[in-house]
């Protein structure tokens, strides 16, 4: 489904990161983690070609989309959810999920209403403006534009950051049911370590750019966490 | 009284070309950023298009005004792919280039076309008055208010009510994020850079009967379209309204006091003591992120 071979990405001259590989099959679920600054969003926004530029083979699907600009990679079918969530302020709730749209190669321009089974919430306040919503509805909404495209795959960078607890625990339950009950590819990026043991099918702990350790989710015990990721 | 009423009457006939024109300036500046110098010479061209039409092809120009806002459309068009396009990370850079894109055009018309100024004539069902009490209105200058009025009510449905509208605005809004979700923001970019030169173009045809052609002709009227744009507030269609609607009426009522001079230098202190007042114009974008 994704697979990276030796992949560069820069900004300006600097490579930000290095000699990346690794490959995620349909239906499972890679998580990517590591401490600040080491990549972990430039990784996912090399998904979406918006570093300045990169070098190496990124595969999804089965095409090379490494050449291809970011508006032909969404309309695959790869739905990103941005670190900060970046819903359009300006536009309501109906609009930022309609905008999600866009990127559907069948032109369809339905709400789609399990999002609204997912999220309440946002039935309720279909009529506000994005920039208006809490940071926790913010991720809400910025996950429901993402599935009006139909995503075959996800890419959630940090989507718990900054997030009050009960609501993070609902953004898991979601992460899973989307994975388990509607079939999508997910690849999120995020710290917390219980989680990701348990839900990954596959994982990557990024250090400086490189990949420091991958493996099947089990692989994650403490004292990887340990090594790795605390400061 | 009566002059008061028909000073009033011809400013409302001037805020309402100027109206046309600043709503492309508006566009254009409001969604890229581009401070187009050109925009008077595309308002130039449309008045040379809506020439050419009645003197090659016996066209009125309410016949022509479809084809004229194509034609400056599709060199508004090939201005923003063959330079803006390519200035967009360098603003500063953009001023100077539409600048000179602008003086080229100028020269251009007056090289093959000439610098005498050139008449075209009112449209044979538009000519006339229509005199209510002692107020004497020109058929046509109400003409192209209803139609200034309706350009403004259709620029408003193009935006808040089309599938381009929404796009338009999630660009300005987040450029990165719309091309995440499918949106070419080049493509957009040029859209509205061409629809806004069309509208500047049909400006430029509906000032023909009223003022005379000649290659200079927009360098004027861009800088109180300028003025419009600042005075409304940048992204605001009504603010645009409403600006060009008070600098028309200031304008006519200024130099009914005073002078034509007089009267521009009055209404220019003017808009310095509100900028001074309000830097963000009349009706400033309030956003909260």
């Amino acid at each position: 489904m994704l697979e990276a071979t030796n992949l560069y990405s820069y900004y300006g001259k600097s490579p930000v990161l290095q000699d990346i590989g690794f490959h995620l099959d349909k239906g499972q679920i890679l998580t990517v983690l590591g401490r600040n600054g080491v990549g972990k969003t430039t990784l996912m926004r090399t998904f979406m070609g918006l570093t300045d530029r990169m070098t190496g083979r990124l595969m999804f699907n089965g095409k090379d989309i490494s050449a291809m600009r970011t508006s032909e990679r969404a309309m695959l079918g790869i739905g990103y959810i941005p670190q900060g969530r970046e819903v359009i302020p300006r536009f309501t709730v109906r609009e930022n999920i309609l905008m999600g749209c866009y990127a559907r190669p069948d032109g369809k321009r339905v709400l789609p209403e399990f999002v609204f089974e997912l999220f309440p919430i946002l039935k309720e306040f279909m009529d506000r403006r994005g920039g208006d919503l809490s940071g926790g509805q913010q991720q809400q909404l910025a996950i429901a534009r993402a599935l009006a495209m139909d995503p075959k795959l996800l890419v959630l960078d940090e989507p718990t950051e900054g997030i009050q607890p009960n609501i993070v625990q609902q953004i898991h339950d979601v992460i899973i049911r989307l994975n388990r009950e509607f079939g999508i590819t997910i690849v999120v990026v995020e710290q917390n370590v219980p989680f990701a043991r348990r839900v990954s099918d596959r994982f990557l702990v990024i250090d400086k750019g490189r990949v420091a350790l991958t493996g099947a989710g089990a692989d994650l015990t403490d004292e990887v966490a340990e090594k790795h990721l605390t400061f | 009284m009566d002059a008061i009423l028909n000073q009033a009457f011809a400013g409302l006939s001037m805020a309402s070309i100027l109206l046309i024109v600043a709503l492309g300036l508006a566009i254009i500046y409001g969604s890229m950023g581009v401070i187009n110098l050109a925009h008077g010479e595309f308002v130039m061209l449309g008045a040379y298009a809506a020439w050419a039409m009645q003197s090659f092809l016996g066209f009125s120009i309410l016949v022509s005004l479809p084809f004229i806002f194509v034609a400056i459309a599709v060199v508004g068009w090939v201005v923003e792919r063959g330079v803006v396009h390519r200035l967009y990370r360098r603003p500063l850079d953009t001023i100077l280039a539409t600048w000179g894109i602008g003086i080229v055009l100028q020269q251009l018309v007056r090289m093959f076309i000439g610098p005498e100024s050139l008449f075209v004539a009112t449209p044979t069902i538009l000519e006339g008055n229509t005199v209510i009490g002692a107020v004497v209105m020109s058929n046509y200058r109400l003409f192209v208010i209803a139609f200034a009025v309706a350009v403004l009510a259709a620029t408003w449905g193009l935006m808040t009510r089309t599938e381009f509208g929404t796009r338009l605005r999630a660009v300005i809004q987040n450029r990165e994020i719309s091309e995440c979700y499918g949106i070419r923001a080049e493509k957009v970019y040029a859209t509205t850079f061409a629809y806004g030169a069309g509208l500047a173009g049909v400006a430029g045809a509906l000032l023909t009967p009223l003022v005379s052609t000649t290659p200079s002709m927009g360098t004027y009227l861009v800088v109180d379209a300028f003025l419009v744009v600042i005075i409304g507030g940048v992204g605001s269609l009504i603010g645009t309204a409403v600006a060009a609607g008070a600098v028309g009426e200031a304008t006519a009522l200024f130099s009914m006091l005073m002078n034509d001079t007089l009267g521009r230098i009055a209404v220019l202190l003017a808009i310095i003591l509100l900028i001074r007042f309000r830097p963000n114009g009349l009706f400033p974008q309030t956003i909260r992120r």
